[in-house]
């Protein structure tokens, strides 16, 4: 009975410390480097900043997030609106910045989002 | 007629399963907390209610704790599914979702335990409330 107890605290005990670190899973260590030179996108009270972005067409790039809220975000780059084919996913960050690779895109409009708030989008356009 | 949850009193073991269950429901409503935004905001919501509806000693609380365990397990699967669909797929979601799995199961071993078989406690609870119409219905023609 008391191995039961005892166990059963301990699962809470480590849902609770690892609950509490969950933010932190997403350490500032793990974020990519930054380049000074990347375009930057910035995440602030739950939206993006600029929600439009022009880019160099046919040449890959570096593209910085600044994410300036406690709650995670990320920019993932799609085709479309539909986000069903991906062209480049940045890493979720907490209050920190992160740089992604994405590579050269052809002349057009691509879409990008936060994929963690589906309502956080912008449009790249590639001239 | 077995003895329904509300009327026997918790063993040791039924106490240590309400604090886990209450942990874990509070460990995963703070992480949804954490993510902002309304849908997660609410979620987290929804899980405070539901730990506190676990232990609260209202009479009404006590009597439907089968309601809130179902409703709990319920919440939590379709959390679990919801960001099956549409992730994200990254560490802390799979923290929250291990969570709700451990959660889901120590509330079907504390319904078990409290309550017995699903099936055989809704029937029951169709028949007192038809028990409890038929009687008011009767009622109610003596009284006309």
């Amino acid at each position: 009975m008391k191995r039961l107890f005892l166990s059963l605290c301990l699962v809470v005990l480590a849902a609770i410390t690892v609950a509490c670190s969950g933010a932190a899973a997403d350490n500032p260590a793990s974020a990519g480097p930054v380049d000074p030179n990347a375009p930057v996108i910035t995440a602030q009270n739950m939206a993006f900043s600029p929600t439009t972005l022009d880019v160099t067409a046919n040449k890959a790039f570096s593209l910085t997030l600044d994410n300036r809220d406690g709650a995670p975000h990320n920019v993932a780059i799609y085709t479309d609106s539909s986000a069903s084919s991906s062209i480049s996913v940045g890493e979720i960050v907490s209050s920190n910045k992160s740089t992604q690779q994405v590579p050269a895109l052809k002349p057009g409009t691509y879409f990008f989002r936060c994929d963690v708030h589906h309502d956080m989008t912008g449009t790249i356009n590639a001239k | 007629m077995a003895l329904r949850s509300a009327d026997r009193a918790l063993s040791p073991v039924d106490v240590a399963l309400r604090v886990a269950i209450v942990g874990l429901a509070l460990s995963t409503g703070y992480i949804h907390s954490t993510l902002g935004g309304v849908l997660f905001t609410l979620n987290a919501i929804g899980y405070l209610v539901a730990a506190v509806a676990m232990v609260i000693p209202l009479p009404l609380a006590v009597r439907y704790r089968w309601v809130v365990r179902l409703g709990l397990m319920g919440y939590a699967a379709t959390t679990i599914i919801g960001w099956a669909i549409q992730g994200p797929y990254y560490t802390t979601a799979y923290i929250a979702k291990a969570i709700e799995v451990v959660l889901i199961t120590l509330l079907a071993i504390d319904f078990a335990r409290m309550d017995g078989n699903p099936v055989t406690v809704i029937r029951n609870e169709v028949a007192d409330l038809q028990a409890k119409f038929g009687r008011r219905s009767a009622t109610n023609s003596s009284n006309a």
